[in-house]
């Protein structure tokens, strides 16, 4: 800054005295007086001063609301990811239900714990133990198929090798039979890192990719007829007289959250009718979804039942037509007479179920069984 | 002053308006840069303590024509404020950025202190509150933009030779 040494002189002493003495007078003008001069500055010298503050300010507000919904944008989508994976657990749980309606008994649930350690891909904690009945080489399923077997049994908690396990063999047949063979990991690179294969295949034996390969049940330790994969090919090897095949496996294990571990008197048993049923899932859903229909039917019956004909307006008489009001009434009728034969089916299926024997083995870990369960029930 | 000189701070000083009414707006902070004082203080310097006396009426009064409340204690803050810094500025005979730093910082701490005194909108809780805390952090901003500003704006502030 430029300096230049100036006293000041008289002049600048009135000067100051004049200003000081506007501003103390326009500081105590009333509002009558003093609102015409502050609304002339604001439509001569401030008017574009203005304009451009508001631009301004119109512009950090901008800001500001984009960062907001920015914000909401993030909001958004990490809700629709949650919803994402509440849909995939729905999905899951709605098979495990379905898988255990096909086995009814002789399998007790449980829980994948996650937070594995690095070298500890092909094993699983799971969240039951021996005082659930788990015994080692106890099979380790999903709706899927084979997950693994349970190598380790604590108390309350066990370990299972999977099926990608390198120590991991269970004897498997084409599910029409066609052929035998050991399934065991490919152990091959990350793109191929779970996937099987089927040794010792005859060479007379061929089969053609998308065969579904099953446990066959030789060795007694998994059922017959638990799913393990999908043939994806042949592979060359040096064998002369068997083949190899690569699987696709039934479950992939990074996917495994909930499963089911069957008990070694359910094992004996067998299982082969279960994932021969089809997709359990299935009958699950449209379990869930006729129950709804079914609801919705009775209510819709029920009130129609309980509407009095006399309390009908005659503006809703004159709307109504007859036609319809028959069609009406015929629809509530068939609807109560299948209402009464599904009740008829379900008390004969609880009666049914009743029965201990049918019943499957409660979780012991989490609930307290109570008096008349029978912890591992005989088979029918 | 000669003309060309006059001309030149004028320009500053209408530059400085202008970014007031657009800098200070997009910031939004609290303790925000003041750059009517700046403006007040880049004349002040250049001009006879009366005048500068003056503008501070003038630039006091269009700052207060947007806050009814107020009206007249900006100016009598900017009159004051200008003609101590115009009346002082042969303390600050050298160019020194240290000593413009402080001057501004000065500057705009007094010119908060008369404006708060002035218009009693505060309690006295919160005046100190304004006083010590907010008023020396505008304060500061303020001399660190009025810093900028004066860099930015030396080609034009220079005095050029005869």
């Amino acid at each position: 800054m430029p300096t230049a040494a100036r006293a000041f002189s008289r002049r600048d002493s009135v000067l100051l005295v004049a200003c000081v003495l506007t501003s103390i007078i326009a500081r105590g003008l009333p509002d009558r007086l003093r609102d015409p001069v502050a609304a002339t500055l604001r439509q001569t010298v401030l008017t574009p001063l203005v304009a451009m503050q508001r631009d301004a300010e119109l512009t950090h507000r901008a800001w500001q609301s984009r960062e907001a919904r920015t914000l909401a944008q993030d909001s958004l989508a990490l809700r629709s990811m949650t919803l994402d994976a509440v849909q995939a657990e729905n999905e899951r749980l709605r098979l495990l239900l379905g898988l255990g309606q096909e086995l009814r008994w002789g399998f007790v649930p449980a829980e994948v714990l996650t937070g594995r350690g690095v070298g500890e891909d092909y094993t699983v904690t799971l969240s039951i133990g021996s005082r659930s009945g788990v015994k080692p080489f106890s099979p380790v399923v999903a709706p899927e198929g084979l997950v693994g077997m349970v190598k380790t049994v604590d108390p309350s908690m066990s370990i299972a090798i999977l099926s990608a396990h390198p120590d991991f063999r269970v004897s498997a047949m084409a599910a029409d039979g066609s052929a035998f063979g050991i399934v065991a990991t490919h152990l091959g690179a990350e793109p191929e890192r779970y996937l099987m294969e089927m040794r010792g295949v005859p060479i007379r034996s061929t089969l053609k990719p998308g065969t579904l390969i099953v446990s066959s049940g030789l060795g007694s330790t998994f059922p017959r007829g638990i799913p393990l994969g999908m043939v994806l090919g042949e592979i060359r090897t040096s064998e002369l007289w068997a083949r190899t095949y690569l699987l696709r496996p039934a479950v992939m294990p990074s996917e495994v959250t909930s499963v089911m571990v069957l008990l070694p008197e359910r094992a004996h048993a067998g299982v082969e009718s279960v994932w021969r049923a089809g997709r359990s899932s299935d009958s699950a859903a449209r379990g869930v979804i006729a129950a709804a229909d079914s609801i919705a039917r009775v209510n819709r019956a029920d009130s129609l039942a309980t509407a009095d004909p006399q309390g009908v307006s005659r503006s809703d008489a004159r709307v109504r037509a007859p036609a319809a009001d028959s069609a009406e009434v015929a629809h509530a009728a068939a609807d109560s007479a299948r209402r009464r034969r599904a009740r008829a089916r379900a008390r004969a299926e609880s009666a049914a179920l009743a029965d201990p024997s049918l019943r499957p083995i409660q979780h012991s870990d989490s609930a307290p069984k109570p008096p008349d369960v029978q912890p591992v029930p005989t088979p029918p | 002053m000669k003309p060309a000189e006059l001309a030149r701070t004028l320009l500053a000083f209408v530059v400085l308006i202008v970014l007031h009414y657009t800098v200070r707006p997009l910031l939004g902070w609290r303790a925000a840069p003041d750059f009517l004082v700046i403006a007040l203080l880049v004349v002040s310097i250049r001009v006879r303590p009366g005048t500068a006396a003056v503008v501070g009426l003038c630039v006091g009064l269009i700052s207060d024509a947007l806050d009814l409340q107020a009206f007249g204690a900006g100016a009598l803050a900017m009159c004051v404020v200008g003609f101590a810094a115009s009346w002082l500025k042969a303390v600050f005979f050298a160019d020194d950025i240290i000593l413009n730093a402080l001057f501004l910082f000065a500057g705009k701490w007094a010119f908060d202190i008369i404006y708060l005194l002035t218009e009693h909108q505060y309690g006295f809780g919160e005046l100190l509150l304004q006083l010590l805390v907010w008023s020396p952090l505008s304060a500061l901003v303020t001399a660190a933009f009025g810093m900028l500003a004066l860099l930015l704006l030396r080609p034009i502030l220079k005095p050029q030779p005869a």
